[in-house]
């Protein structure tokens, strides 16, 4: 299949990157898809279909490190504030009570990964 | 950038957990510094209260400052007069008279959630110009937020962003508290100023509500424990 020519630097979206840490009361390991469907409910909750479609959020698989609980966060420069806000309100991951600690707002990938590890 | 959050409720006020879990959590979050705040109950409390502070503020090297929050306007002047003995004095908002009293006292340092269990947002142009002249600031709350739903956040975010706009209008210091009563609702400083934001804040304002705003409160707490210091604006030379 024929795939779509990149678009020009100019004309593609800016990304933000936010990276962050996942504190839960006895030090639980969540996986990847217990933290993917705990933001899309919450941010689907907190910002509507609609809302949701603007910020362009997305949970990176390959960034999910299960044992520090870190990940990354991507979305468009324009919805950073209300991404993390939005972050804040998840006070639950099943019957498990959680924090997010944001650690760092980055525009690549390669500066962020290095906070890591 | 110093982040402080100034309005959390350990277990011997509404709260559910110890200072020293607070503390923690707050460390860990990035805060330079906190207020607990106690409901007034009576005078005697007060000793015991600082001693156990101090001792969590020693242990952790982790800056806790006392508040006392008002629910009534006799709570109100009971904590006026008695201003020298601790370093924060909060209103707890919500009815119409009280909002209006404490943005009338000098002594008052933060409004906490004017638009509590209202219908309207609690605070109107008269009482904001009021807030400005006496130097009180406009909390927004974030666990108002936090533990409401669907149509209730949906209100609640509204009048806050009524409160938020009267409030940049007439120049009114503004402080942006988590409001937690358990160590889970500490929120990150990011995501404080994140929410100020989506509440109709600059960046940089929202950043000055949840630091400049307290340091000016610590300036202030400091020049209260000078001896010199009798009431706001009167000093012995």
């Amino acid at each position: 299949m024929k795939r779509l020519k990149i678009l020009k630097p100019t004309l593609r979206e800016k990304n933000r990157y936010i990276s962050f840490q996942v504190i839960s009361e006895k030090g639980e390991e969540f996986t990847y898809s217990d933290l993917e469907s705990a933001i899309w409910n919450v941010t689907l909750d907190f910002l509507g279909e609609y809302g949701v479609s603007k910020t362009s959020i997305w949970l990176l698989k390959d960034c999910w490190n299960q044992k520090k609980q870190i990940g990354i966060l991507r979305c468009n420069h324009k919805s950073v504030q209300v991404v993390i806000a939005a972050l804040g309100l998840i006070d639950r991951l099943g019957d498990n009570r959680i924090t997010f600690k944001i650690l760092k707002i980055s525009g690549t990938i390669k500066s962020i990964r290095k906070i890591m590890g | 950038m110093n982040f402080y959050d100034f309005h959390i409720h350990p277990k011997f006020s509404e709260g559910k957990c110890s200072v020293e879990e607070i503390a923690r959590r707050a460390k860990l979050l990035g805060f330079k510094g906190i207020c607990i705040t106690n409901y007034f109950t009576d005078k005697s409390k007060i000793k015991t209260l600082k001693k156990e502070i101090s001792e969590v503020s020693e242990k952790l090297e982790f800056k806790i400052f006392i508040g006392f929050s008002a629910k009534t306007v006799d709570q109100l002047k009971k904590l006026v007069r008695m201003r020298k003995g601790y370093d924060v004095l909060l209103v707890k908002g919500s009815d119409l008279y009280l909002n209006r009293k404490a943005v009338e006292t000098k002594e008052v340092d933060i409004l906490t959630h004017p638009e509590l269990n209202r219908r309207d947002s609690g605070l109107n142009h008269i009482m904001a110009k009021l807030a400005t002249k006496n130097n009180v600031a406009i909390e927004i709350n974030f666990r108002e937020i936090l533990q409401s739903s669907k149509n209730t956040r949906s209100a609640i975010i509204h009048n806050i962003a009524e409160n938020v706009r009267l409030c940049k209008k007439y120049k009114t210091p503004i402080a942006i508290c988590s409001g937690a009563a358990s160590h889970w609702q500490l929120k990150d400083p990011k995501v404080l100023i994140s929410m100020g934001c989506l509440l109709g804040l600059e960046l940089n304002e929202a950043k000055k509500a949840l630091s400049e705003l307290p340091e000016n409160i610590i300036k202030m707490i400091r020049e209260r424990q000078n001896e010199k210091w009798v009431r706001p604006g009167v000093k012995v030379v």
